[in-house]
This record gives C-alpha cells, structure tokens and sequence, in this order.
C-alpha cells in the first residue's frame, strides 16, 4: 500500500508533457457509473406509489430542497443539478476508499477512492469557481462585481480579490487531505496492530466521508448563495 | 556527508514542527465547538439534534486547517 504513487501515464501532445492519473481516472469512472446507474433505475419506471428505489431518490431530493430553501432565498431549484451531483459523487468516491478494491494489483499505485488525488478535487472546486461566478453574472450583470469586490479600498479589494482564490484552493484542500490524511491513518493502524485496529479507523472514515461530501456541498451553496443574494 | 544530509533533516523537523503547530489550531477549533455544543444542549435540550449536525460542520472545518498544516507535512518529509 504506497500512499505516495498514482500510476502515471505520460504523453505528449503538441510538444506539451501531460501526464494522467490512471488509477484517479478508473475509479472515477466507476464511481460516476454507480452514480448514473443509481440516477437511470430510479427513475425508470415513475409510479405514483413510489418502490424502494424510488422512495430513496425522491427523500434525497428532498434533503436538496430542503438545505437549498434555508440557504438561498429564491429561485433555489436551478442550483438542484450541481448540488446533487457533486454531493452524490463525492459521497461514492469517499466510500469507494473502504472497499476492497486494493487488492486488485496495479504496477504503480492502487485503486482506491479517487478523491485522494487532488487533480480532481481542483477540478470539482474550479467548477465550483465557475459555476457560482457564472450565476453571479447571470444574477447581476457586471453588477455582480462592485457587489463581489466592494470597492471601499484598496485594501478590501485586494481582499476580495484574495477569496476567489482561496475559497477554491480551501475546497480543493479540504476535501483531498481529509480523505489521503484518512488513508494514511488507516495504513499506521494496520502497521501498528492488522488484525482488529483498523476497524474503528475505517468507521470512522465512513463518518468523514459523509461529512465532507456534506460540507463540500454546503460551502458550494454558501458561495452561490452569497454570489446570487442581493445582500452585501 | 553530514552536511549533504542536513537539509534534508531539517524538513523532517520542519514537518514535525508543521503538523504540531497546526494540531494545536484544530484541538482549539473543536474544543470550542465541543463548549458550544455542551452549552447549547443544556440550554435547550430538546436542540440537541439539530445543534449535532452543525457541530460536526463546524468540527470537520476546523479539522481541515490541521489537515492544510497535515499537507505541508507530508511534502516536507516526501510523503506526497
């Protein structure tokens, strides 16, 4: 179990090195497909007197209408797409960590949950990024600027200007090293004592699993919230 | 020789002194949010749930500041 290495694919395009995470790029595939697949039988066959499928996608959409109505105002069922797919995705790429996907040998790295490569939770906090400043601009206009940057002084702008980088590297930050700090502890409690210490470790990584899909979302909604409120 | 290793050795000790440092911000975070939590529960017990969500929320973004000094450990000992 190597914390340390992806296994890395290298390729040159047009005189540009690029390099992909292959492992980070099947697990995400997979975790994608568990979540289209859950998204697709769901909502197959509608019925007015809901299955168990049913019932389970209908109660998490209305936990995403619900968080939504208390934090933003109005017009909050747009924002339903972004919110859920990214909670539902980082929620499955966090569990994928605890299955016994390791034991499928690579020559480099290992198949575990994707999240711990922080290419990809970049990725996510930059759509993030886009995502809210877009609705701010589609809100407001170039409005949304002077209400974005509130141009008191020099001092507050550059400020301001300082949180649109921050808020997207926290995001990013966050969510990676909780899950690679997670997997390295899992590693010194099978280091320490293999037969029984990593049990409570690996529970308690459930717990963080849904806690930073949940919190990855809620900072998502805070920053459209405050993108898209008229507050300021 | 030894002086070829020191640099090395020093972002050993940098990575300690990171990971401590940064442990110590995040106990403070949580252990206010634990205070919080106490006083509210036995204010208004019958909160207790609802105030548990929110203390987790404010738990898990605490502890992420000891795990941004965690990152900076791991790239000073070679983890990363």
């Amino acid at each position: 179990m190597s914390e340390t290495g992806h296994w890395v694919y290298s390729i040159a395009i047009g005189g540009h090195g690029f390099s992909f995470n292959l492992d980070t790029i099947f697990t995400m595939w997979f975790a994608m497909l568990v979540v289209l697949a859950f998204a697709y039988i769901s909502t197959r066959n509608l019925s007015i007197i809901p299955g168990k499928l049913q019932a389970v996608s209908e109660s998490l959409m209305r936990f995403f209408w619900g968080i939504l109505d208390t934090m933003i105002a109005n017009d909050n069922k747009k924002h339903v797409p972004l919110v859920a797919s990214l909670f539902l995705f980082i929620l499955i790429a966090n569990l994928m960590g605890q299955l016994p996907l390791r034991i499928i040998h690579l020559k480099n790295g290992e198949l575990a949950s994707p999240t711990n490569d922080l290419n990809l939770t970049a990725a996510m906090a930059v759509i993030v990024l886009i995502y809210y400043v877009g609705m701010g601009l589609k809100k407001k206009g170039l409005k949304f600027f002077l209400h974005e940057f509130s141009f008191t002084g020099i001092i507050m702008f550059l400020v301001e200007l300082l949180e649109m980088i921050t808020r997207p590297l926290s995001l990013a930050i966050r969510l990676f090293a909780n899950i690679f700090a997670g997997e390295i502890l899992v590693t010194v409690a099978l280091g320490v004592f293999a037969y029984l210490l990593p049990l409570p470790v690996m529970l308690f990584e459930i717990l963080v699993a849904f806690i930073q899909a949940t919190v990855f979302m809620m900072l998502t909604i805070a920053y459209v919230s405050s993108a898209t409120g008229d507050e300021h | 020789m030894e002086e070829l290793k020191t640099i090395s050795d020093l972002a050993q000790l940098g990575g300690g002194v990171a990971i401590g440092f940064g442990a110590i911000g995040a106990g403070l975070g949580i252990g206010f949010a634990t205070k919080g939590l106490m006083d509210a529960i036995s204010r208004q017990p019958e909160v207790s749930g609802k105030a548990f969500g929110f203390f987790l929320l404010g738990a898990a973004l605490s502890e992420a500041c000891a795990l941004y000094a965690f990152v900076i450990a791991a790239k000073l000992v070679g983890l990363m």
